[in-house]
């Protein structure tokens, strides 16, 4: 089995005491503990302004417990990504910022598409699932 | 100013033939600028009793198109008990036990009423960790 863990701190002067909020998770295949999500896809790009893409070309199977990393490389912070599911804007991801969320890609309205604004955004992103249907060759 | 960071590691030494090691920091900002967020409804929980859909944060009460960032934790440790994740009704995701996400959200109240919504799996009881930083 193989074994991914996502860990996450949240830090914050924002109250008047400092918050540290951890996190951690082993990645498992949906609705056990015995098998881990065991595969994967990893790439970086640029993203030009314009057009609406979806991140992920092949569909992996549908719900599932996927989960999907999600991060604008970009320096300038008026750049952002605009995330969609399906018609639904979920939230932007300005420069710096990431995301990690379960992806569930139940039909057609739960593709992840993403948009940049404001100028070529550069992203790296990785997806783990259990399976996903590759397109067949033309 | 407000500093607020998140910050995710990814580790797998048996997933790929290569060790995966991934570490990133980011400072949460408001949107197009480099000012802190100023805004959190801090660390809550919630735990439900049946298995219908509950609003957890409303659009209407936030700034609409901003760069708010949804930190959400299923407490669950039975592996079979999900929260179910829409955003302005679609559905992102299944929160499984012990998963966590973060998940900017824009709070759109314009286009559609992009409210945050869960469902858990059952109705046996389920508890749900939840903090949104806000942009106001």
């Amino acid at each position: 089995m193989a074994t991914t863990t996502a860990a996450v701190t949240l830090a914050s002067d924002l109250m008047s005491t400092n918050m540290s909020v951890t996190a951690s998770t082993t990645c498992m295949k949906a609705g056990t503990t015995a098998d881990g999500l065991d595969q994967m896809e990893y790439g970086y790009l640029d993203l030009i302004t314009g057009d609406e893409y979806d991140l992920i070309a092949a569909t992996p199977t549908a719900g599932k417990a996927s989960k999907l990393y999600l991060k604008n490389h970009s320096t300038d912070e008026t750049y952002f990504i605009a995330i969609t599911q399906g018609t639904q804007a979920i939230g932007k991801l300005y420069g710096g910022d990431w995301m990690f969320i379960p992806a569930d890609f139940h039909d057609a309205a739960g593709e992840i598409a993403i948009t940049a604004n404001g100028g070529t955004n550069k992203i790296c992103y990785a997806l783990f699932h259990e399976g996903i249907a590759l397109n067949a060759s033309a | 100013m407000a500093t607020t960071t998140a910050t995710i590691t990814l580790s797998s030494t048996d997933l790929l033939s290569d060790e995966l090691a991934l570490s990133t920091t980011a400072t949460l900002t408001q949107a197009a600028n480099s000012t802190g967020l100023t805004g959190t409804t801090g660390l809550a929980r919630k735990t439900t009793a049946s298995a219908s859909e509950y609003t957890l944060f409303a659009a209407a009460n936030y700034t609409d198109d901003k760069a708010h960032k949804l930190y959400l934790k299923n407490t669950e440790t039975t592996a079979a008990l999900y929260f179910e994740v829409q955003v302005g009704g679609t559905v992102v995701g299944k929160l499984y036990a012990g998963d966590w996400a973060l998940i900017p959200w824009s709070a759109d109240s314009t286009g559609t009423n992009c409210d945050v919504d869960i469902t858990p799996s059952t109705s046996a009881s389920h508890t749900l960790e939840y903090m949104l930083f806000t942009d106001e």
